[in-house]
């Protein structure tokens, strides 16, 4: 999963990617100001956007209007200082689909992201079932047959992304598009490493998980 | 607490925090006044009505008087046997004015002759030397007040034939002047006792009226109980608005409201953007801490994430620090600039901000040029100057380009002292302009963050130069630099 947060206080927004990238294994992009997170959340598929609302150069809510009159159905948490029952109105009005009063707890914040995320995919439960295999988002942790498996990060990000759309098919460029955020180098061939260790890490020879289509992506199945 | 309430005449005692305190009634003194004003006006009123009242019984008894005297002068008569001698004709005497206690009286001719004398005229009556035609005096007569009249030179009335009337009498004649008295008595009772019940009376009225008449202070009294923090409007009562005496007491406890409304509603706004403001440092502090306390780390990792809680902390202390100032300099700009303040060199000041920030400039390659136009001296606290020109400099120094140099001036202008700092910065775009001022202002994005600046520098000069009754001007275009110009009056 892929997270834009636009936050003008440098240091709390590298509070918060920090913890979403520890707590949660998702790949964070940082925007310190209005205009630039407008562009990189139209130009980049996020799977969530975390939103300040005193942003420099343009306003948390003037970028969420510009960002929804697009036609982009990212979901975006927003971060506030106010609490007052008008502006949450009007945030939750102009298109936001959660948010958080500052000071806010990291951990709620956390679990507030990682909802979204489901819902953003069909998802409402925190545990994730395929087959015999258990993803349980909450503490990241992987069980096959009841059993603990451990994961990479990396190969744990591929494991969720597409446990979250079981039966769609993920193409790679998605797939590298969602995993990684703007410091990555990307390679494409990558991705097949992680994937065939999922597939030791997961599969037996009576049961196959991840299935491959060739020249369109990957697909997770029963 | 009311069971302490003893109705004393003229105060109501009450028992608060253990002190006896005295209150006075103004209800009560004004109809103790009224009370008072009245006795003597009555008291007055029955002296005036029993002296007139015994001038004319007097006047009328002293008439009657003279009427005895005459008729009983007409008794008098010439004897038939006698030629020229007269005699009293005692039958046809009077009956006395008053029954049962007879009158005196006595006639002497040509001052010589005894003619004729009651029976009970007094032996020892000095009724002292003639003194002329008409007399009167009070006697006391066997325990009897009496009054006398005494006229002189009365004709014979009775004709002798043809005789001439050579004949003149002396008539004296006294009565008990007690009925007079008693009828003064009876009319003094009667004043004073009309009086008392009048006094009553109208003392009732008094107090009635009082009561009516303070009704609108209760009224004040209880539309002013209704003001509270959430309740600033007194709401004067029509009975209130419409008493002469009320109306400057309405004025003041408006007036006082208002300006107690206004500070309070300063003080609470200042709370709330306090309160708001805090709220982004705060969280910053928070998520360092709890990202921390995330996973497990090693204890570098921990140390390192202090030392980050740290610097949070110092930029929040900060923020606090500047938001206070900034109160108080707003406090001052708005009329309660205390201070007995003693005359400084405006470019001491100026020098004192430029030694504090040369290290910033040093850091950024930044030269500071610096020209005083003789020494100006105004009414101020130094720190405060040093203040406002720290943050000018300071913003000219974050938007110098690297290498640059910020000119500060001082000069003297039609008795104002002129500052100017001006930068080689990018400018200021026009529609900036008005915002600079603005609390929590940023001219820029990363920049001003990564120097811990939280927007309130400008807004604190701005204050500060206000309370100084100065003023602060930018003058910016972009691409060209920006000038900042501070005025302060050197007379206050």
């Amino acid at each position: 999963m892929r997270v834009l947060i636009v936050e003008d206080e440098r240091r709390l927004a590298e509070n918060i990617a920090r913890s979403l990238r520890e707590s949660a294994s998702y790949a964070v992009d940082v925007a310190l100001e209005g205009e630039d997170g407008l562009y990189m959340a139209q130009s980049n598929p996020y799977d969530l956007m975390i939103l300040d609302l005193m942003l420099p150069r343009l306003d948390g809510l003037t970028l969420l209007k510009r960002l929804r009159s697009g036609g982009a159905n990212v979901p975006v948490l927003v971060l506030t200082a106010r609490d007052e029952k008008e502006s949450i109105v009007a945030l939750l009005n102009a298109g936001a689909d959660d948010y958080v009063a500052k000071p806010f707890d990291l951990g709620e914040l956390l679990a507030r992201a990682k909802a979204l995320i489901r819902r953003g995919k069909g998802q409402s439960a925190a545990v994730l079932k395929v087959a015999n295999i258990e993803i349980n988002t909450a503490d990241l942790s992987v069980r096959r047959k009841g059993e603990m498996v451990t994961l990479t990060a990396m190969e744990y990000r591929v494991l969720e992304y597409l446990a979250h759309r079981p039966g769609a098919v993920v193409s790679k460029t998605e797939l590298l598009e969602h995993l990684y955020d703007f410091n990555w180098e990307r390679f494409s061939n990558v991705i097949e490493v992680y994937i065939s260790g999922l597939r030791r890490k997961l599969e037996d020879d009576d049961t196959k998980l991840i299935h491959t289509l060739r020249g369109q992506g990957y697909m997770l199945r029963a | 607490m009311t069971t302490q309430n003893s109705f004393t005449p003229f105060a109501v005692r009450d028992i608060c925090c253990g002190l006896e305190k005295v209150r006075t009634s103004i209800q009560r003194r004004l109809i103790v006044a009224i009370v008072i004003s009245q006795l003597v006006l009555a008291i007055g009123l029955i002296d005036v009505a029993v002296f007139v009242t015994r001038a004319q019984l007097r006047k009328a008894f002293d008439v009657a008087l003279q009427g005895r005297a005459m008729s009983i002068a007409a008794l008098v008569r010439y004897s038939e046997d006698e030629p020229h001698k007269l005699f009293f004709e005692s039958d046809l005497t009077p009956p006395p004015l008053e029954a049962g206690v007879p009158d005196l009286y006595e006639i002497v001719a040509n001052h010589r002759t005894l003619i004729v004398r009651s029976s009970n005229w007094p032996a020892k009556i000095d009724v002292g030397p003639p003194k002329g035609e008409r007399w009167i005096a009070t006697y006391v007569v066997n325990g009897i007040p009496y009054r006398a009249l005494r006229l002189d030179h009365i004709p014979v009335l009775d004709r002798e034939g043809d005789a001439p009337a050579s004949d003149f009498l002396r008539v004296t004649y006294a009565s008990p002047i007690d009925p007079v008295n008693q009828a003064v008595n009876n009319v003094l009772l009667y004043i004073a006792l009309g009086s008392l019940v009048l006094l009553a009376i109208s003392g009732g009225f008094a107090f009635w009226a009082l009561r009516r008449s303070l009704r609108p202070l209760a009224a004040l009294t209880a539309s002013a109980g209704a003001i509270s923090t959430s309740n600033w409007e007194l709401n004067p009562p029509e009975e209130a608005l419409g008493t002469l005496e009320l109306a400057p007491l309405t004025q003041a406890m408006t007036s006082m409201l208002n300006g107690l409304h206004r500070s309070f509603t300063q003080q609470r706004e200042f709370l709330a953007n306090a309160a708001h403001e805090l709220k982004t440092p705060v969280a910053i502090l928070k998520s360092t801490l709890q990202s921390l306390l995330q996973r497990p780390r090693t204890s570098d990792e921990y140390r390192a994430g202090l030392e980050e809680a740290l610097d949070d902390m110092a930029r929040l202390e900060k923020l606090l620090h500047s938001m206070l100032r900034l109160a108080r300099a707003e406090q001052w700009a708005a009329g309660n600039l205390r201070r007995d303040l003693t005359p400084v060199d405006v470019g001491l000041t100026c020098q004192l901000a430029i030694e504090r920030l040369q290290a910033v400039a040093q850091q950024r390659d930044i030269k500071i040029d610096f020209t005083a136009n003789g020494p100006i001296r105004l009414p101020a606290d130094p720190d405060d100057l040093e203040l406002v020109w720290s943050n000018l400099l300071e913003n000219a120094i974050r938007f110098s380009p690297m290498g640059e140099t910020v000119r500060m001036s001082v000069h003297s202008n039609n008795g104002q002292s002129c500052v100017e700092v001006v930068d080689h910065g990018p400018g200021i775009p026009a529609s900036e302009l008005p915002r600079i001022f603005e609390r929590f202002h940023r001219a820029d994005t990363s920049r001003a963050r990564d120097t811990g600046g939280y927007g309130l520098g400008l807004s604190i000069s701005k204050a500060l130069v206000e309370a100084y009754g100065g003023t602060i001007e930018p003058h910016s275009q972009p691409g060209e630099g920006t000038r900042m110009v501070v005025t302060l009056p050197v007379q206050r």
